[in-house]
């Protein structure tokens, strides 16, 4: 496999999830599975580079960013529910409790 | 024949991921998400990551994207009002993934990449005793890195609490007794003897 190959997939797809997270400020929804998009490039960056260089500390590394991803979603998708339930509606825009 | 597949699937998985921020109903959505992260776990088998691999399908198609699938359900979303406020944004977030992709360039086309000499896990010395990618993997994740393997245990516990008080709604509707109230009884209360 050429070298940097995984390199260039996966900046592409993390510039994916940021693009996703700009143009989704209606859904929050879609916001966290942009998050999901870019932990998602940091494991193939992770995995390409644990086969380039025949170590395997990358592979364990990209189980433990599995672990986070399960987590950061269990609690923002928790979150979402109780925000939904309050004001009725998923834009981050409608986010401004602590304004003051 | 290898670079093929890794292009072929490295298409689909980057025109699938656009597909899901770009779509209007948030379910197809969640289902452009399940279709990358099977094609990733194809890509991950062409990487000799076989463990991760089938552990991405498990995670993320049989966990996470079914709970954002029910999510999505359960909130109930108009469509119209999504894409409001698409223009605003899109031009500013485009202009700073072109800066950010141009500097990741950069670095990559950089003549001398900096490669370590020297790897932590040599896997072709490992794979001369130990003969699967899943036994190498559990032999180094329970010894060298036991404290961050306990760590993110601590992370799970921590998120599935979290989870469970956050969506604990506040006005109790199961009928049970106040452990107060049955205190404050007094024998003369209740018990008339005549």
């Amino acid at each position: 496999m050429e070298p940097f190959n995984f390199l260039i997939l996966s900046s592409l797809l993390f510039s994916v999830g940021f693009l996703g997270i700009f143009i989704n400020r209606k859904n929050l929804i879609t916001i966290l599975m942009s998050i999901e998009l870019m932990l998602l490039s940091a494991n193939i960056n992770f995995i390409g580079f644990s086969d380039l260089l025949g170590d395997l500390s990358g592979q364990i590394f990209s189980l433990f960013i599995l672990v986070v991803a399960a987590a950061e979603a269990a609690i923002g998708l928790a979150i979402l529910t109780i925000f939904f339930k309050k004001s009725n509606s998923i834009s981050v825009d409608s986010i401004n409790r602590l304004k003051g | 024949m290898t670079i093929y597949f890794f292009y072929f699937f490295s298409f689909l998985i980057l025109s699938s991921s656009i597909l899901v921020i770009f779509s209007n109903n948030a379910v197809h959505s969640v289902l452009y998400l399940i279709f990358t992260f099977f094609n990733s776990a194809i890509l991950f088998l062409l990487m000799n990551a076989e463990f991760l691999a089938m552990t991405i399908v498990i995670v993320y198609v049989g966990a996470i994207a079914v709970l954002f699938l029910f999510v999505v359900m359960m909130l109930n979303i108009t469509e119209s009002e999504i894409k409001e406020g698409f223009l605003k944004y899109f031009p500013f977030g485009l202009i700073l993934i072109a800066i950010f992709i141009s500097e990741l360039f950069l670095v990559f086309n950089f003549q001398n990449f900096p490669i370590p000499e020297n790897v932590k896990i040599n896997v072709n010395e490992a794979m001369l005793t130990e003969s699967s990618n899943t036994k190498l993997i559990g032999l180094f994740l329970y010894t060298d890195y036991f404290i961050i393997f306990q760590i993110s245990g601590f992370i799970l516990l921590l998120a599935m609490i979290g989870a469970i008080v956050l969506a604990q709604s506040d006005e109790r509707k199961l009928k049970s007794t106040s452990s107060i109230d049955q205190k404050k009884v007094r024998k003369k209360d209740i018990i008339k003897l005549n």
